[in-house]
């Protein structure tokens, strides 16, 4: 047992419970002065790579101008939401301030945020693809955007396929849910631990809802009704999410699905069929070349659906240059911006300048797929509600459950009443105080 | 009491002991007592990190609800648990090594250095490295360990993501993270027990096993009750193992009210809910520590 637990945790319930407050007293004051013309920027510290294209562009963007420069502050990926929750009720944010795209409703929802949509340049948002602008709406207004959007699919092994004699399935023609189960069996046979499938069990918390709730929205199911009295219970455990979710599990339970714990299942192709996002792609084109297939998600009833979403930018309600802010995120959307970074990252560039450059999104490229998906209208953004944490958080523990057997409605009623009490609890989220005086702003 | 004179000289050491113990008591009231009143109070409302919704009193619904969610609950359970398993197993193995090392053997130091080093090392870069170790699949350390003295036999499993295993391997690495300090202060113990106690023993005859549990053992009566103390006090706070390891799972077999009062205030904003559980947490962990106190002391009455 630890020493350093006692004084770690003695420091949180400091912050938590004498320095919070003092906070919340003082944040009604004037903030104190930050130096004069800095925007500020918070942005999360992802991949190395990122970390320097980011690095790369603040400094091309204050080497272009001389009045207003950027200052860019780097803050780790694992507890980001937290510490800027925290900086938050500081009344401490930046200027500009970077997160992830589900995370969105309840900053604005708190009166963090200000709205984007007149302070970007009309032409800009004009560019942007249709997902990220789906993302970044709430209330009506536009608030965040991102400079790159994600893509989800089915990674496949074309040698494995043939073999079995299975038909290479499309967005028009996509497997069917028997069509689907067949394919597990057939591959199974011919494999030596009937492990056929990579669902990316060994990846924990946001993926979990990331890359199966389309399987539940192709089934006809949901997390939550998207309507504006949101409720989950009968919609997450209604049949067909219930649905969705046990024929998950007799795939799991089956034995199809390979734990994949050394994360390397489809890239030593043990498996032949692979759940998998953009982030995927260099390792799975470099181990598998010509035989790499990427594929649309199953069609359970209702249609392939697929995933979308992923960080993105917004201006702070308190802002002092909000204009200049909102400059900079322009910068980070011209296309060689956007070219580089989703060159570092492998995410689908977010503007449709950048997407006919690019080598892997282009019309052809091997990761058009993911752009027809997110411009066709068969991805789904997560629920748009500021209960989104507390959605996200319930369906990963219900999975949890599920996969090691438990039974499929009692997990999902579980979690869907749980999370109708935390909609109820903040009464709906109706949108009031600060929020409401931005989104009229 | 009655008596003037008692009474102001009772004052006099009063004032002093007051000056004395203030820097001290200053720090507790304002770190423990103030932040525990604090948390009472929020527990009765339902404050939200961030919320633009009013505050409201709401009463015992947070303390109804967190004894109503069965995570809470399997929390709880694991706290005593993991209490349950490591107290004994730490203040054997610290009482094991202690001896040992008092057997003033060439090299002692070195052994005590070694085995308080663990206890220096903060407890989230001992977390990272045995998830190294229980790394899964044969090249995982300890996978390649058991594979080695079981002679084939073991098959790799994934500690971690095991639900039999998951509470067992961190118990194992927590034993070995602590053990060295409480093995100091055992021998602190060991090392202040007279030399004549043992002669007189070995004059009645007797030897190894009537010498540790006739003399060794009643001498470090007060050494030991303090090592099962702190051990305890310390294993209710199960918290950065599990945060860097397990995430609570596989299916809550690993949670801990910490953690679950963590998971509370930092992934859901709810601070009135967080809050009512460190309350029962606190009222908890002083229970224990309270019984055993007075089974303590009753001891020493008898004895």
């Amino acid at each position: 047992m630890t020493r350093y637990a006692h004084r770690r945790m003695t420091f949180r319930r400091f912050l938590l419970f004498v320095a919070l407050p003092l906070v919340l007293a003082a944040c009604n004051g004037e903030r104190s002065g930050a130096a004069g013309d800095i925007v500020e920027v918070w942005a999360h510290a992802g991949q190395d790579s990122e970390r320097r294209v980011l690095r790369d562009q603040v400094a091309r963007f204050n080497a272009r101008q001389s009045g207003i420069q950027v200052r860019l502050t780097l803050i780790p990926e694992g507890s980001y939401n937290a510490q800027v929750q925290a900086a938050a009720v500081a009344g401490d944010l930046p200027d500009l301030l970077e997160f992830d795209g589900p995370f969105l409703y309840s900053y604005v929802w708190q009166g963090r945020l200000q709205p984007l949509d007149a302070l970007l340049p009309a032409s800009v948002q004009a560019d942007l693809l249709p997902s990220i602008i789906e993302q970044g709406t709430y209330q009506d207004r536009l608030w965040s955007v991102g400079t790159f959007d994600s893509g989800l699919g089915l990674y496949a092994d074309r040698v494995q396929l043939k073999r079995a004699g299975i038909r290479i399935p499309s967005l028009e023609a996509p497997w069917d849910a028997a069509e689907f189960d067949d394919i597990l069996e057939r591959l199974a046979g011919l494999d030596a631990d009937g492990r056929v499938l990579d669902l990316k069990l060994n990846y924990a918390g946001e993926w979990i809802t990331y890359g199966l709730s389309p399987l539940i929205q192709s089934a006809g199911g949901d997390l939550i009704d998207r309507t504006d009295d949101a409720r989950a219970e009968g919609v997450l455990d209604g049949p067909s999410a219930v649905g969705a979710m046990r024929r998950i599990q007799s795939w799991i339970i089956g034995g199809r699905v390979d734990p994949n714990i050394d994360d390397a299942a489809f890239a030593t192709r043990r498996v032949a069929l692979a759940l998998g996002g953009h982030w995927n792609y260099p390792r799975y084109s470099e181990r598998l070349g010509d035989d790499l297939l990427l594929l649309t998600l199953p069609d359970l009833g209702q249609g392939p659906k697929t995933g979308q979403g992923s960080w993105c930018w917004a201006v702070t309600a308190d802002s002092r240059y909000p204009e200049a802010a909102a400059g900079f995120l322009a910068f980070l959307l011209e296309p060689e911006q956007v070219l580089a970074m989703t060159a570092a990252n492998g995410a689908v560039p977010a503007t449709r300048a950048a997407i006919a450059r690019s080598p892997l999104y282009r019309p052809g490229g091997p990761l058009d797929l993911f752009v027809t998906q997110l411009e066709g209208g068969y991805s789904v953004l997560r629920p748009a509600t500021p209960a989104y944490p507390v959605i996200t958080a319930e369906f990963q523990k219900a999975f949890d459950r599920i996969r090691s057997g438990a039974d499929v409605h009692a997990a999902l009623h579980r979690a869907a009443s749980v999370i109708d009490t935390e909609i109820a609890d903040n009464r709906g989220y109706p949108l009031v105080g600060r929020a409401r005086v931005e989104a009229l702003r | 009491m009655s008596k003037p004179s008692t009474r102001r000289r009772l004052n006099d050491q009063t004032r002093a002991g007051w000056l004395l113990a203030g820097p001290a008591m200053l720090g507790l009231g304002l770190f423990i007592l103030l932040p525990f009143l604090a948390a009472l109070g929020m527990a009765f409302t339902n404050l939200r990190l961030g919320s633009p919704l009013p505050l409201e009193f709401v009463g015992l619904k947070q303390f109804q609800r967190i004894f109503a969610d069965p995570e809470f609950l399997r929390a709880l359970l694991n706290n005593l648990l993991f209490a349950g398993m490591i107290v004994p197993l730490q203040t054997a193995l610290a009482l094991g090594l202690a001896l040992l090392l008092n057997q003033g053997l060439r090299g002692t130091v070195v052994f005590r250095t070694l085995f308080f080093m663990p206890v220096v090392f903060p407890m989230s870069l001992v977390a990272v490295v045995w998830v190294l170790i229980y790394a899964p699949g044969p090249n995982g350390m300890m996978n390649g360990f058991l594979e080695l003295i079981t002679l084939g036999v073991w098959e790799p499993r994934d500690f971690l993501r095991d639900p039999l295993l998951a509470m067992p391997a961190l118990v194992l690495l927590s034993v070995w993270q602590g053990a060295g300090f409480q093995m100091v202060i055992l021998l602190a113990g060991l090392q202040q027990i007279p030399r004549e106690l043992y002669e007189a023993a070995t004059l009645d005859g007797a030897k190894g096993w009537n010498r540790f549990r006739y003399v060794t053992l009643p001498q470090l009566r007060n050494a030991l009750i303090f090592v099962v103390m702190i051990t305890t006090i310390l294993a209710f706070r199960l918290f950065d193992q599990v945060q860097i390891m397990t995430r609570g799972g596989p299916n809550g077999v690993t949670t801990t009210v910490m953690y679950e009062a963590v998971q509370a205030v930092f992934t859901r904003q709810q601070v009135a809910r967080a809050s009512a559980m460190t309350v029962v947490f606190f009222l908890m962990v002083l229970a224990v520590t309270w019984v055993q106190r007075r089974l303590a002391r009753q001891e020493r009455e008898v004895a």
